[in-house]
């Protein structure tokens, strides 16, 4: 598939689709490497589903160009586009059995009946579906039905194959294990992918690279960890798991290290990779599950970066208590792993929160 | 295996009647409306069942009184020369001897179709001749007119002897076949159209395949008079050989007629495949024609055959179109009615209207229990804002071709009416004139046609929806037996209907005809499905769990039903009531044998006047009645509006 050649697979170039005044996609830049899995995930109403129709040619665009493996497709129609889509619910033609779905793409191309047939018992194979060609997608379940139309979209080995929310339809313990056959798929194959999701978890889970977007606008591209680790602004960090912000002044600047002023507490914190100077007024992001939380007795060796706070509320989910403490008039969340072997805190315990001294940074905006 | 099958359907059955027995509310409910259905829906389609049957002889019965008392010589003297003189009479078919001890009995039968009065005479010149030989034993002479019915298929032998007889059937069944083709394949078009075509062609196609609903049936077949009958404007200027009277006339007006059926049933099929799965199939790299014939037509293929059928049923039923503009070509329902009113031959008739029933009940079985269920019912995902996927040139312009002829010809057959409203005689005298409409019988047939329409619209509804409610929600023993019974006034032709009602409610203690109450009771009878069905498929979207909710806050069922499922099936009833109110004003078929001088409907006056040749009148007539159904109906959206309930 991939033909060794370094150049991205896809290119999106100022790409901008508007449904009347709506702009769904607002000037969106972006290109894919060979053999990579990509994720656009947003809030609903993002535009991530339209850009992805975009690329398939369901959407025509506004403005803007859209390459593919260097042939420009902007204004091809979707049948003559080497692409291949997964729908949300799977459009599985249910007049026809799952063989004459998979085999649609190649009867159109006039292939010949035994090299359809081989290449029907091939795929199904693929996706673990042998001996169930001949069933009709209505007896089929959910997931099964997810494997035929992923089977159905490879069948023309697509230069890019498109997966609109394919997961969205399926139970959750369903939706975890396809996600990683899926993944597992597209790294033996070494399929480029673009994979559109509402789902922070499964974005996360299955992507080389996110492109978070929202009001029809990219936020941020990056490869899971940077998203998680160092979302660009409040929406990002926001949007992809829970987060704790504090926001604060730089009053003293040291090296490596600065105070950071929060409401009453100083935190010792190391200098953020972009330029700072005292006065600043920053926000410290933080995940509750790198708050370390110990009961107020507790004596403490280090008593840097400490808060104290009292439990609001305590939800024990299993691997993790979530704890909703307050500190001041600031509510904080923590997440603490393996309540089972360090205890469980009461609602209106006192507490003391220790905070890590590597903490993101965002500028405070001004909206 | 049929034993245990049987008893399972034994034991539901007595299970549900238990049940059913329980609730004497529901009961009681249950029993008024299925007697309803059986005295105005099955029991007047089953006479003409059984008069099919059945051959009627007129008979002569000769009743001699006795003089002498020993009966063996009575029987020599008098009963004997009776009997062999009458044997030789022409048209006697069978004679039988009921002598007893006072009188001597002859029945006479003579053949069917026999001028009676012409036996009864041959009969009283042959006994006359007699007279001297038996003067002494008898004592005076009595003669009887009578019929004789009996159980016979000798008048189903006649129909398939007889090529004037089974041709209509023959004719009947070719028209409907012609008919559904054309009708699917044009409605198919405008559906097409209506739904991927450009925007400029969507809105004059969807109004085009409707508009010819409002007009009474036989409308179309009116206007192509006009145009290509014998003094047709087509026909005169360009001097043609033939004109439109016969099979192109009775084609042509069908497709008119049925063309909103089809459209509406294709349309609502088309709309519902997802445009997902085109996408699917374009993203396979399906070409638009691919797709059409890949996709589309495959999977409406089931509701496209649903549409077929109802097309079939209601061509065959055709009665309006046929009369006026067949041109001596014969067909099943109005040959039924030429054979009842001109020729009193109502056992032909009956058969006539066998052959009727048989196709239609064929499709309709097919339709409504092997069919059901057999549609692709999509799952969409979320509702897309879906781009209009460009109409290919390669299926527009074939579509196009059709279409556009179609259209224009629709548009031109409502033109020719209002031309012929306003016109003296058309052709002939082509001067303005407003006199049509100065008609005092027809102003009068508008206004029984309104209180016959609209006293049917108040009954089908509120029969059919709380129907629908006992069929839907209630578990009542044989449900489908009397769902069907409930839906067979629609499957049944309106020919059928109108000479069953004849049949049975002609005799006390159900003397009904000649009343206006049965022509309101047949129309509502005819319709009751359309709300029947309006009602199954609202409260199949109503959760159960609603009325689950108010009985669980104590509410009766009764309560339940008025304060709770009433108020969400109201639509239904609205639904019901604009549909047999509209189907009401254009009645023709049942209606034409229920009639009586006084209560003539406007739809039928306009057929009696267009027959005569009054075609003026006839159009202008047509005109009023389609304002009036107009009037009603924007009365009743304006309705609608202020009380913020929806109607259509």
């Amino acid at each position: 598939m991939a033909n060794g050649n370094d150049s991205p697979v896809l290119e999106l170039r100022n790409v901008t689709k508007r449904f009347g005044n709506l702009v769904a996609v607002n000037n969106i830049s972006f290109s894919l490497e060979r053999g990579k899995l990509v994720t656009f995930v947003g809030p609903s109403g993002c535009g991530k589903t339209t850009l992805l129709r975009t690329v398939s040619g369901f959407a025509e665009l506004d403005e803007g160009q859209i390459i593919l493996d260097g042939e420009d497709i902007t204004n091809m129609p979707p049948n003559g586009r080497d692409t291949a889509m997964v729908f949300q619910a799977y459009a599985l033609f249910p007049h026809m059995t799952v063989a004459h779905n998979i085999g649609f793409g190649l009867r159109v191309r006039k292939k010949s009946k035994p090299e359809i047939d081989a290449e029907v018992e091939r795929l199904l194979a693929l996706v673990q579906m042998d001996g169930l060609g001949d069933r009709k997608p209505h007896e089929l379940s959910g997931g099964q039905q997810q494997r035929v139309a992923l089977a159905r979209a490879l069948s023309l080995h697509p230069k890019i194959l498109l997966l609109d929310e394919p997961l969205s339809n399926l139970d959750a313990n369903l939706r975890v294990s396809m996600r990683e056959e899926v993944r597992k798929l597209q790294r033996r194959l070494g399929l480029s992918v673009i994979f559109v999701t509402h789902d922070q978890e499964e974005a996360m889970s299955i992507s080389d690279l996110l492109v978070v977007m929202d009001h029809g606008v990219v936020k941020q591209i990056g490869s899971p960890t940077e998203i998680y680790e160092h979302p660009i602004d409040e929406f990002v960090a926001n949007f992809i798991g829970h987060i704790n912000f504090f926001p604060g002044e730089v009053i003293d600047l040291s090296g490596d290290e600065m105070t950071f002023k929060i409401s009453q507490t100083n935190l010792k914190v190391e200098v953020p990779p972009f330029p700072v100077s005292v006065g600043d007024r920053l926000k410290a992001v933080v995940r509750p599950e790198s708050i370390d939380i110990v009961s107020a007795e507790k004596e403490l060796s280090d008593r840097e970066n400490v808060l104290e706070g009292r439990v609001e509320f305590g939800m024990y989910i299993g691997s993790i208590m979530r704890l909703t403490i307050a500190v001041g008039d600031q509510t904080v969340y923590v997440d603490e792993a393996d309540p089972q072997h360090k205890g469980i805190f009461e609602d209106g315990q006192k507490v003391k929160l220790v905070l890590k001294k590597r903490i993101h940074m965002l500028r405070e905006t001004s909206d | 295996m049929s034993l245990s099958l049987q008893n399972s359907f034994l034991h539901e059955l007595a299970s549900d009647t238990r049940h059913f027995l329980r609730r004497p509310g529901l009961a009681a409910l249950t029993s008024v409306a299925v007697i309803l259905i059986l005295l105005f829906i099955v029991f007047p389609v089953g006479s003409v069942l059984l008069k099919s049957f059945t051959v009627t002889y007129p008979t002569v019965t000769v009743r001699c009184q006795s003089k002498v008392s020993n009966r063996a010589d009575f029987k020599e003297l008098v009963t004997g020369p009776i009997l062999g003189a009458i044997r030789s009479i022409e048209g006697v078919e069978e004679t039988r001897e009921l002598t007893d001890e006072e009188s001597s009995v002859v029945v006479v039968r003579f053949r069917r179709d026999w001028d009676d009065l012409r036996g009864l005479n041959d009969i009283k010149r042959a006994v006359q001749k007699l007279q001297g030989t038996f003067a002494l034993s008898v004592e005076n002479i009595k003669y009887e007119l009578g019929q004789e019915t009996i159980k016979s298929l000798a008048t189903y032998g006649r129909f398939f002897s007889k090529s004037y007889y089974y041709r209509a059937l023959k004719n009947s069944i070719v028209l409907a076949i012609v008919t559904t083709t054309i009708v699917v394949f044009v409605a198919f078009c405008f559906a097409y159209l209506g739904l991927h075509g450009p925007g400029f062609i969507k809105a004059p196609l969807r109004v085009l395949g409707l508009l010819p609903l409002i007009a009474p049936p036989f409308i179309f077949a009116l206007s192509l008079i006009l145009i290509g009958g014998r003094m047709g404007i087509l026909t005169r200027l360009l001097h043609l050989p033939f004109n439109l009277y016969g099979w192109p006339g009775v084609i042509t007006a069908q497709m008119i007629t049925f063309l909103p059926l089809g459209y509406l049933l294709i349309e609502n099929v088309l709309r519902s495949i997802g445009s997902h799965l085109d996408e699917a199939a374009s993203d396979m790299g399906a070409s638009g024609v691919d797709i059409l014939f890949k996709v589309t037509i495959p999977l409406s293929a089931p509701g496209i055959l649903k549409a077929a059928l109802l097309v079939f049923i209601m061509s065959i039923a055709d009665f309006g179109n046929p009369m006026l503009i067949g041109g001596g070509v014969s067909f099943l329902a109005t040959d039924a009615y030429f054979l009842w009113i001109s020729e009193n031959n109502l056992e032909m008739a009956a058969v006539f209207c066998v052959f009727l029933v048989l196709p239609s009940l064929i499709m309709f079985v097919i339709h409504q229990y092997i069919l059901k269920g057999r549609e692709y019912t999509t799952i969409g995902g979320k509702p897309q804002q879906v781009e209009e996927r460009r109409i290919s040139p390669k299926i527009f312009y074939p579509m196009m071709a059709v279409a556009i002829p179609v259209a224009l010809m629709i548009i031109t057959c409502f033109g020719m009416i209002l031309i012929g409203a306003f016109t003296k005689i058309l052709m002939i005298d082509n001067s303005f004139t407003l006199e049509h409409f100065q008609s005092t019988n027809g102003l009068r047939s508008l206004l029984t046609s309104l209180k016959f329409a609209f006293g049917a619209a108040l009954i089908a509804p509120i029969f059919g929806v709380t129907l629908s409610y006992i069929l839907v929600r209630k578990r009542i023993p044989l449900k489908r037996v009397v769902e069907f019974m409930a839906l067979l006034g629609f499957a049944v032709p309106g020919t059928v209907m109108g000479i069953g009602y004849i049949l049975f409610f002609n005799s006390p203690p159900l003397k009904l005809t000649g009343t206006f109450i049965i022509l309101i009771i047949n129309e509502a009878a005819r319709n009751l499905s359309v709300s029947l069905e309006a009602g199954v498929a609202k409260l199949h979207q109503i959760d159960i769990a609603i009325e689950e909710a108010a009985i669980d806050m104590g509410a009766s069922s009764f309560r339940t039903f008025t304060r709770v499922v009433l108020p969400l099936i109201s639509s239904a009833l609205a639904a019901g009531f604009v549909y047999t109110f509209m189907v009401g004003m254009i009645a023709v078929s049942a209606v034409i044998f229920l009639i009586t001088p006084g209560n003539n409907l406007a739809s039928l006056y306009i057929l009696a006047v267009a027959e005569e040749g009054f075609l003026g009148m006839a159009c202008a007539i047509s005109v009023m009645l389609i304002a009036v159904v107009m009037i009603c109906l924007g009365g009743l959206k304006l309705l609608a509006h202020y009380t913020k309930t929806t109607i259509f």
